[in-house]
């Protein structure tokens, strides 16, 4: 008898305040997906590599493709022209080696190739955000994986982060979930690059100590630390600098190489050791 | 069942042009538009609270899966969906039982206007709050979330002047 006057009770209950229950439902699970981020991240259903989502993103990039053609084209060959420089005097110099090798030592020198160029193009850009995502066009099946470097022409892009069968999410520099070290190209002092989150074309470069020399245009270029990036690839330009008495850090801000709101195509780095370095890294860790 | 449709519609086109158009438009520097909020604002008065709380969430989570934020726009928005109906108890005198479009017709000027800036201003400050997930530049993000606030509802009372031509 008191059971179900206590069942009763707690039914009307329930039912009374059903929309308040179902509210706090809904906003525990959005909340705990908010804070769980990263795990979720992997989730390709719930990012825009989900294909119903990339569909969308690319039939409205292959419009807005159409006004970017003449800057894109432009870039693409000033890109190439420079290649082709580079082909030349790499030829003359191989030259070189080869008639010096040829004298003294009958001995073919075999450069093995490290990195390989995924080209995509930008289907999905923000930089007006916090946390900024670009998608692309290109994925699992064109061999995309996660934690790969992206550049362009001018220098870094960011690292990707989310990969479905055919496209891909980045997470760029324009995001304060990636932090890429980077470091002065002429001193080799490293220190990592954050984004404040207010204009997409400044980050700050942290963990540059007192004690550092270095001028305002110095160039800033990837460590080679880590996977995602061979070194030397060009990161910015020191804009400007400051030290406050008793810091024991500089507070810099770099210029970033790439201009964000323009982004059309895109290089996806594959290291084709990747495997080789990262099966060696564990091993040593166990 | 028209009216269904008409919702339906509303829902898909407003995400597209969420997504598609206003993502892309940054306007001077820091204001987002999100005008995909017009959604629940214009869910009839009617509705039953459960439905505008799962439809929230529902325009919520799709937001989320465009612009990669897990959650960030689902909690937003069904925050919106909680508080719909008290808001219009608050700023609105109507009569119950009947069911009313929220529209500058129905409610008044004064009455729609109070009504959308405050689920517009809420909104915009827990998304943009969240997304900071910091109160180290609170002051930044604060001026982000009004200034973005005041253009949404700009947009917004845009839609409304359409709907007084149509009923005239």
């Amino acid at each position: 008898m008191y059971e179900t006057v206590v069942m009763r009770y707690l039914i009307n209950f329930l039912i009374k305040y059903s929309i308040v229950l179902l509210f706090l439902l809904l906003e525990v699970v959005s909340f705990r997906m908010l804070i769980k981020n990263t795990e979720y991240q992997r989730n390709v259903f719930l990012s825009s590599s989900n294909s119903v989502v990339a569909f969308f993103y690319q039939a409205a990039s292959s419009i807005t493709d159409f006004f970017k053609l003449r800057s894109s084209n432009e870039s693409l060959s000033e890109e190439n022209t420079e290649l082709k420089n580079q082909i030349m005097s790499l030829k003359k110099e191989l030259e070189a080696a080869h008639s010096e090798l040829s004298d003294s030592l009958n001995h073919s020198q075999y450069v093995e190739q490290e990195y390989r160029f995924i080209d995509a193009k930008v289907i999905n850009n923000s930089t007006n955000k916090i946390q900024n995502y670009i998608t692309i066009n290109k994925g699992e099946r064109d061999g995309v994986r996660p934690d790969m470097g992206v550049i362009n022409e001018d220098g870094v892009v960011g690292v990707v982060s989310t990969v479905s069968e055919r496209f891909s999410v980045i997470i760029p520099v324009l995001n304060p979930k990636l932090q890429i070290v980077s470091k002065f190209e002429r001193s080799n002092y490293t220190g990592p690059i954050a984004w404040s989150g207010e204009d997409y074309r400044y980050v700050n470069l942290l963990d540059i100590a007192r004690h550092v020399d270095f001028n305002q245009g110095d160039s800033l270029v990837t460590s080679g630390f880590t996977t995602a990036f061979p070194e030397g690839i060009p990161v910015g330009t020191v804009e400007d600098f400051q030290i406050k008495d008793g810091d024991p850090y500089y507070n810099i801000k770099v210029k970033l190489a790439v201009n964000f709101r323009t982004l059309s195509h895109v290089k996806v780095i594959d290291y084709l050791f990747y495997f080789e370095q990262k099966e060696l890294e564990e091993r040593t860790q166990q | 069942m028209f009216h269904i449709v008409r919702h339906l519609l509303r829902f898909v086109l407003l995400i597209l042009l969420q997504v598609l158009v206003l993502n892309n438009i940054q306007f001077l520097g820091y204001i987002n538009i999100y005008i995909y909020i017009l959604f629940i604002l214009s869910l009839p008065t009617q509705t039953p609270k459960w439905l505008i709380l799962i439809l929230g969430f529902l325009l919520g989570l799709i937001m989320d899966m465009f612009s990669n934020t897990m959650g960030l726009h689902a909690f937003a928005t069904a925050l919106v969906a909680f508080l719909y109906a008290p808001v219009i108890h608050l700023f609105v005198s109507s009569e119950e039982n009947i069911s009313l479009q929220p529209s500058v017709n129905t409610f008044g000027i004064g009455g729609y206007f109070k009504f959308a800036v405050i689920l517009i201003v809420i909104h915009h400050l827990t998304l943009f709050f969240l997304e900071a997930f910091t109160f180290i530049n609170f002051w930044i993000t604060l001026s982000r979330a009004l200034l973005s606030s005041g253009c949404t509802f700009l947009v917004v009372i845009g839609t409304q002047f359409f709907s007084i031509n149509k009923s005239k």
